[in-house]
């Protein structure tokens, strides 16, 4: 019997039985699609967390007061206080970091702002005006305030999209020279920015930014910084401003043991990588969640195959009566059960990945997400080998009870 | 020239605990070209002989000579493609594909064969054809009447050329009109083609077609007879 013949013969017996071959295909279906689904879903939210955090430019340093705690006794970890003006001041001595470009300290605090009667909730942001161009911030209405601003330490503040819209009753009122009040104290709306969307990984609609000076000596009334964002000359100079950062840190703080650092440099590619791991990580998860719909598939064809064979009986007691070897029947049986599983797994590619692109439309034209439909090959690939595998494994074992069947014995079954 | 030559042929089969013996020491022969009917009550074992002779079931012992080699040894794939080169089977139930057309259920045999596919709508036409179904090729077996479905299975029989046909209670299933047709059939593949015959009946009548008749008794033969005054195939049908 020829391959071709071989080939004909299976499809001549799922065809008879259509419906039947459809509903065994369903768990496969669903499990590729779920897979399908995942994994390109994971690889879209990958592109968008990565993009938005690649789009602070690569060349950006993070200093973070404290480090990863080492054990349970390691309190280093409670350093907030550490970052210093005397830091940034050593920091901006070019002989200490020769590949700084430009330098930002940051604070963060939180606060009631009020205008007239109403009242927000609002995220206070302490930077400089370099924040702008790092987080290409383009205010609506306005402009963002000056270096003169922050030196002055001016009462000034740039809101996002939704202090306007509590305080000024109105997401498009033009907010620009009134002044709200955080804390008792008058600050000067400069600036207000559009709506950051949905997916955005750094939302600023609800905060206050304002220079860091400022919010220190006014409002959270620290002489330390929460984050220090530097921003290096070019790409290829990070590793070494970075290294550069944490002896002149060092220096700084009196310390000798590296081990012992109560900072973090942070570049935006171990950031990049970190995120990476992490979404890495929960998308293949899920895809081990979406592979027990997949076993649970596998289980389904072997049991319609056994009960397809046992339904044959008669039919392979033919086949063997009139010339059919053993291996002819064997091959009948499993590739009868391959092309059931591999059509599931490309209905399943098919049917994951349209879904998946239909997702990611959603969220890109109805939610304003930036979301990218990734076709996912490696999801594709993989569901493909192993609805092929599963055929070969479960319907293997039908095929090989269906080819020791004695020719009379079958004949005979009723 | 004997195509089959059996001798001391016994066929046991462990029936809970108890050894049944279906065969028990059967010795004959079948001529090239000989129609022969095989007769016995319910239980007798001529089925089992019928199936043992077709190689579809294999003796517990004794010898069995199939056109002049002994077969004891062969493989499951050399009988496999000796029950496809050599032996064309007619059972009692028809044993058709379901939502098969008449000429894929005749074809069916070819692609177990070493017959070029080009060969094969030619071969599967022309006995279906022989068998007056012609005009139904592309019908489906449940489109066509018992009698019919018996013809098919003997076109399907027929494809690869057997030297010998098997026919398991050929007429078990059909009305006497039908089952009339069958034999004539059968008859005719005897007389005009030189196909040696055998046939499974507890029906008299049908076993007078036969030029001899072997009657089994408990598995072994009971009686062996000539046919004097042979049957001839119905008129009708011959015309």
């Amino acid at each position: 019997m020829t391959i071709r013949h071989r080939f004909t013969t299976a499809l001549r017996g799922l065809t008879t039985n259509r419906s039947r071959s459809f509903l065994t295909i369903l768990g496969i279906v669903i499990g590729i699609t779920a897979i399908m689904l995942v994994v390109s879903l994971g690889a879209g939210a990958q592109a968008l967390i990565l993009g938005q955090v690649q789009g602070l430019g690569t060349n950006t340093i993070a200093i973070i007061p404290g480090r990863a705690p080492t054990g349970p006794s390691d309190t280093a970890q409670l350093y907030g206080d550490s970052l210093k003006v005397k830091d940034l001041v050593a920091l901006q001595n070019k002989s200490n970091v020769p590949g700084l470009k430009s330098i930002m300290p940051t604070v963060l605090g939180a606060d009631t702002a009020s205008y007239g009667s109403n009242t927000y909730q609002v995220s206070i942001f302490g930077a400089t005006d370099l924040m702008a161009s790092i987080f290409d911030l383009n205010p609506t209405y306005g402009s963002f305030f000056t270096q003169d601003d922050v030196v002055s330490s001016n009462d000034v503040v740039v809101v996002g999209s939704k202090v306007v819209e509590h305080l000024f009753d109105n997401a498009d009122a033009n907010p620009v020279g009134q002044k709200i009040k955080i804390k008792g104290r008058n600050f000067k709306i400069v600036g207000s920015l559009p709506p950051s969307g949905g997916g955005s990984l750094f939302n600023f609609d609800s905060m206050a930014i304002m220079p860091y000076s400022t919010a220190q000596n006014y409002l959270l009334g620290i002489k330390y910084f929460q984050r220090i964002i530097i921003q290096a000359v070019s790409d290829a100079a990070v590793t070494v401003t970075a290294d550069d950062i944490s002896s002149t840190l060092r220096d700084s703080h009196g310390i000798t043991d590296p081990t012992k650092d109560d900072f973090t440099v942070q570049t935006q590619q171990d950031l990049a990588n970190r995120l990476s791991t992490i979404t890495g990580a929960l998308t293949w998860f899920l895809v081990a969640v979406a592979s027990i719909a997949l076993f649970v598939g596998g289980v389904g064809i072997m049991n319609i195959m056994l009960v397809a064979v046992t339904e044959r009986t008669r039919e392979i007691g033919l086949r063997k009566a009139i010339g059919a070897t053993d291996s002819d029947i064997l091959w009948q049986f499993l590739i009868e059960a391959i092309m059931l599983t591999v059509l599931g797994g490309v209905i399943g590619i098919i049917l994951g990945s349209s879904l998946a692109f239909i997702i990611a439309l959603i969220l890109s034209r109805g939610l304003g997400v930036d979301w990218q439909f990734i076709f996912p090959w490696g999801g594709a690939a993989l569901g493909f080998s192993v609805s092929a595998v599963i055929g070969l494994v479960f319907g293997g074992y039908p095929a090989s009870k269906a080819s020791k069947k004695s020719p009379i014995e079958a004949l005979r079954y009723e | 020239m004997n195509i089959i030559e059996v001798k001391n042929l016994k066929k046991s089969y462990l029936d809970g605990e108890t050894d049944t013996k279906a065969l028990d020491g059967v010795t004959f022969s079948v001529r090239k070209g000989e129609f022969l009917a095989i007769m016995g009550p319910s239980g007798s074992g001529k089925s089992t002989l019928l199936h043992v002779l077709g190689m579809l079931d294999d003796p517990t012992s004794g010898k069995f000579i199939f056109d002049g080699k002994d077969i004891g040894s062969y493989s499951r794939d050399e009988l496999a493609a000796l029950r496809n080169n050599k032996v064309g089977f007619v059972f009692q139930s028809f044993n058709l594909l379901p939502r098969t057309s008449v000429l894929e259920n005749a074809k069916l045999p070819l692609i177990y064969s070493d017959v070029p596919e080009h060969e094969w709508n030619q071969r599967a036409i022309k006995v279906v054809e022989a068998v007056g179904l012609g005009h139904r090729l592309h019908h489906e077996p449940s489109e066509l009447s018992g009698g019919e479905k018996q013809r098919l299975a003997i076109a399907r029989a027929l494809i690869n050329n057997p030297d010998i046909i098997f026919a398991d209670e050929p007429t078990g299933n059909l009305d006497s009109k039908s089952g009339k047709n069958i034999m004539s059939i059968l008859q005719r593949l005897n007389e005009d083609e030189g196909k040696t015959i055998v046939l499974i009946t507890h029906e008299t009548s049908t076993a007078e077609h036969a030029e001899r008749i072997i009657r089994l008794m408990d598995g072994v033969i009971d009686s062996e007879e000539l046919v004097a005054h042979r049957m001839t195939a119905d008129a009708e049908y011959i015309k």
